[in-house]
């Protein structure tokens, strides 16, 4: 199949074709990936739900079964993509695939897969001896938390770029649209890995008064949403990986509410029945029109420009709509089964503290400061635009991935 | 950063102190679950949330079923399922199982049981708290430690493949600038992890320290000798979230308002023991006091010299924690005579030989330590039988001391390990009172205290002892020399026998 080197932009050299017949036996690899990184982050929304709800826990719980089951999936097939490449590939395969340390051969996105399995497989008995050493951290974010979840977030990269790569090689429009939304689909399941990852700082209607949630959402989201819209090539990308990841978030909620369980371990201040669902999702949508319009509307700046715009718009979109949707989340017309909100962990010890605003900006009184909040603000787009600027660069990387 | 590692990779596993009783971390139970009489042991990790393990042992008649269930003593959503425990093989009677316990402090774990004499249960109070810290031990961080080199190498190798040749149509060759590109990625991306790695170290680093900082340590205290005639002991709890636990002003500052009253243990604020470190003088006193900070008691007739002070003390949540400090007594001419503030104080005066098994008492009896043949070593249930008879060798009559056939003090010669014990084990019977009687009306501070208080004072009223042999379930926590202080009242005196022992460690473990 040729493949037109003008059609890759930006790639600077002469054109050449290249035959390859590969697709049909790669084209597995990209689809175990791809269900490795959702076995991956449906393995996390149960296994947080699962701690929230039962609590008790054992490195074999179906949860975490889920996880390791991902893992596997990814390190297996991307390690004999690997072998199979380096020793019994054909020429059209190895010349679709990076070498590592002069050896082996593989598509880029497996070897970002195989290495989050390694990582993922080191955090396990560091995991461990952290809980034997500091105790079962009933926390998201950890050392060793942070080591799995880079192996995580690993995986489900490397499953984004080898449906780039297969995009970008691809010559008709319907295997571009199937890897495209391949793509979206990977892209989505990484923003459900951030924002559980973000938990702890802006997941609640809680947080969305406080300059924090700003701080923490931009600091973290744009790099990858910016960075997954620019390489994609379908309309909307930004928009379409947002509502991915609020449609999958919405269905956990739905389904994991419909499961009857109680909690398992003491002490229980809060008698939960039935799987306590994650929050409800972020309202994406918003910035990720803001993300898709300044980057194909926007022409005429360059990227450190382009980013500041970006980084801006993103903190104003997600100001403008999480501002008053907060409201809604703590109001009793979000109590329900659609929204899911206002179920707490077993272990919580319910207050008023559920239907107030937490990390609110204050000053030295302790009373709410506009002035910190415009500075926290400030700070968030600060954060953002730099988090914008990374993520365009990325972007423009991966927009050119071929192998 | 060098020291950091140094003190990071080990191979102890550090006991530091343990509530409550110091250097004794385990829970020892003994007495009736409805029809069985069992003994329970409970584990705890050492480390909050940690699994506890739980051994149950049937003297007697063996229960078919047997149940563990954890609980905090102010949950208020009710206990969760019970877990079984499973009979060990080849140990008839003895049952194992293990618990989650989330939260740290005043815990329980109920005990149920079923068999062909019926069923019953029995709640075991379990103060829990962080203990222990685990060092990286030198396997794992060396696995670690190659797995962060190959990590590392893999992802700077990565970042260069992605620069030099994934962007590239397949088939070309990257052009010399691609390459440099490639190189300078590289070097960027292994700056950045550099930077990373040191970040994460220094978090590890912040983490463990904040642990260190949240293992277990009793409230403070200090005790003296006033030097007034006739010499009064002065034991003063100067812990500022105790002594500032009224003062609204200070918690709002500091945050700390989660605190419960004392309750009496036996009748009494608190129990103190002095222990003499150089020989085996000891007393058990029960100092009084007006605010629960400041107690004072008379200073029975000792020797002058330096004295460990072991005060247990109960809260009403039925936390129990034992506060320890130190006391100089000083030289009294002559010698006070023996006002007691306390009709239940005792003390003993004398030496302790390592090779006496048969105690000959104050009053002319005779106490022997019946080990019924069983070697005592570190971490086993140690025998701890001793039967009193009369100075004819007739079986003598007990009567109850502070409601109980006896008390039995066992403290490491360095002062490591100090544990109050009774027949009914390590546990308080005012804390297992406090979960029983516990209603979820129980909010006010003081109210559950004085029902705890009533309710123990006319079951010690109504305590009989039908046996002359007291016998305490324990094991001895760690090697070591100990000495072993046995009290009974025996002709409405107290009796106290004195023993040591050198305690080896378990061999059959190494």
């Amino acid at each position: 199949m040729a493949v037109p080197f003008s059609a890759v932009p930006g790639v600077p050299g002469t054109a050449a074709s290249v035959s390859t017949t590969s697709k049909a036996s790669t084209e597995w690899t990209i689809y175990a990936v791809l269900i490795a990184s959702a076995s991956i982050v449906v393995g996390i929304v149960w296994d947080i739900s699962w701690h929230r709800t039962i609590g008790r826990d054992t490195f074999w719980s179906p949860p975490h079964l889920l996880q390791q089951a991902g893992a596997i999936i990814s390190g297996l097939s991307c390690g004999y993509l690997a072998l199979y490449t380096t020793f019994a590939g054909t020429a059209g395969q190895r010349s679709e695939s990076v070498r590592f340390w002069r050896l082996f051969q593989a598509p880029i996105g497996a070897w970002v897969c195989i290495w989050g399995t390694i990582m993922m497989i080191t955090s396990a008995p560091f995991d461990n001896w952290w809980h034997n050493a500091y105790g079962l951290d009933v926390k998201i974010i950890s050392p060793p938390h942070i080591i799995l979840a880079s192996g995580m977030i690993a995986i489900e990269i490397g499953a984004i770029l080898m449906a780039l790569g297969a995009q970008n090689r691809a010559t008709e429009e319907r295997e571009k649209r199937k890897f495209g939304l391949i793509y979206a689909i990977g892209a989505s399941v990484v923003v459900l890995m951030l924002s559980i990852m973000l938990t702890e700082d802006a997941a609640y209607g809680n947080e969305m008064h406080g300059s924090s949630f700003y701080a923490a959402t931009g600091m973290v989201l744009p790099l990858f949403m910016v960075a997954f819209a620019r390489a994609s090539r379908l309309t909307w990308p930004a928009t379409r990986v947002a509502i991915g990841y609020m449609l999958i978030t919405m269905v956990a909620i739905w389904i994991l509410q419909l499961v009857p369980a109680q909690a398992r371990l003491a002490p229980i201040y809060n008698p939960v029945t039935r799987m306590v669902p994650p929050p409800f999702p972020l309202l994406l949508f918003a910035p990720a029109i803001a993300i898709d319009l300044g980057l194909n509307r926007v022409k005429r700046l360059n990227d450190w420009m382009l980013s500041v715009v970006i980084g801006i718009c993103f903190v104003i979109a997600m100001l403008a709509v999480h501002w008053i949707w907060a409201d809604f989340l703590l109001s009793p017309a979000a109590r329900n089964f659609f929204f899911g909100v206002d179920q707490w962990d077993y272990s919580s010890r319910l207050g008023p503290w559920r239907y107030e605003f937490w990390n609110l900006d204050t000053d030295s009184s302790g009373a709410w400061s506009a002035r910190a909040f415009a500075i926290g603000i400030a700070k968030a787009c600060a954060l953002a635009s730099i988090s914008a600027r990374i993520g365009l660069a990325w972007g423009k990387g991966m927009s050119r991935v071929m192998r | 950063m060098r020291k950091t590692f140094a003190r990071t990779v080990g191979v102890l596993f550090v006991y530091l102190v343990a509530s409550g009783h110091v250097g004794s971390p385990d829970t020892w139970f003994e007495g009736n679950a409805g029809p069985y009489h069992v003994t329970v042991q409970v584990t705890t990790a050492g480390v909050v949330p940690g699994v506890a393990n739980i051994y149950v042992r049937a003297i007697g008649d063996v229960p078919d079923k047997v149940t563990v269930q954890a609980n905090k003593f102010d949950a208020t959503g009710g206990a969760p399922p019970p877990e079984p425990a499973t009979a060990a093989e080849g140990d008839p009677g003895l049952f194992a199982g293990k618990l989650w316990i989330m939260s740290g402090g005043s815990n329980s774990v109920t005990v149920n049981v079923s068999g062909p004499k019926g069923g019953g249960k029995v709640v075991v109070p379990v103060v829990v708290v962080a203990y222990s810290r685990l060092k990286l031990d030198k396997p794992m961080g060396f696995g670690l430690a190659i797995m962060g080199v190959v990590l590392f190498a893999g992802l700077v190798t990565i970042v260069g493949a992605a620069v030099r040749e994934s962007v590239i149509p397949p088939g070309q060759l990257p052009t010399p600038s691609t390459r440099n590109r490639a190189r300078l990625a590289m070097g960027i991306t292994s700056v950045l992890l550099v930077a990373a790695i040191a970040g994460g170290w220094r978090w590890w680093n912040s983490e463990d320290a904040s642990y260190v900082n949240s293992i277990f340590k009793p409230m403070a205290a200090i005790a003296l000798v006033d030097s007034t005639a006739p010499a009064r002991l002065r034991f003063v709890i100067t812990e500022p979230a105790w002594t500032h636990r009224s003062d609204s002003a200070w918690i709002r500052k500091n945050g700390r308002n989660s605190w419960t009253p004392l309750v009496e243990d036996h009748g009494k604020l608190v129990h103190l023991f002095l222990v003499k470190e150089t020989n085996g003088t000891f007393a058990h006193l029960h100092p009084a006091s007006n605010d629960s900070i400041a107690f004072s008691a008379e200073l029975p007739p000792i020797a002058p010299g330096k004295y460990r002070v072991f005060a247990d003390i109960v809260h009403e949540s039925g936390y129990t924690q034992t506060l320890v400090t130190s006391v100089e007594v000083p030289q009294r001419s002559p010698a006070p005579a023996s006002p007691v503030t306390d009709p239940d104080d005792s003390w003993f005066v004398g030496r302790v030989s390592p090779n006496v098994r048969v105690f000959r008492l104050l009053d002319g009896a005779t106490m022997e330590w019946l080990n019924d043949g069983i070697p005592i070593v570190a971490g086993k249930p140690a025998p701890m039988r001793f039967v009193v008879r009369n100075p004819d060798g007739s079986n003598a009559t007990l009567e109850p001391y502070m409601g109980m056939a006896g008390h039995a003090v066992v403290a490491r010669e360095d002062g490591e390990v100090f544990v109050h014990l009774h027949p009914m084990g390590t546990i308080s019977m005012a804390s297992q009172m406090a979960f029983a009687m516990r209603t979820p009306g129980d909010t006010i501070r003081g109210q559950l205290g004085k029902r705890v208080s009533e309710a123990e004072m006319s079951q010690m009223h109504q305590a009989t002892i039908s046996s002359n042999i007291v016998s305490f379930p324990y094991a001895f926590p760690k090697p070591g020399d100990y000495r072993i202080w046995v009290q009974i009242r025996h002709n409405g005196q107290v009796q106290t026998g004195a023993f040591a022992m050198r305690v080896p460690a378990d061999t059959k473990d190494n």
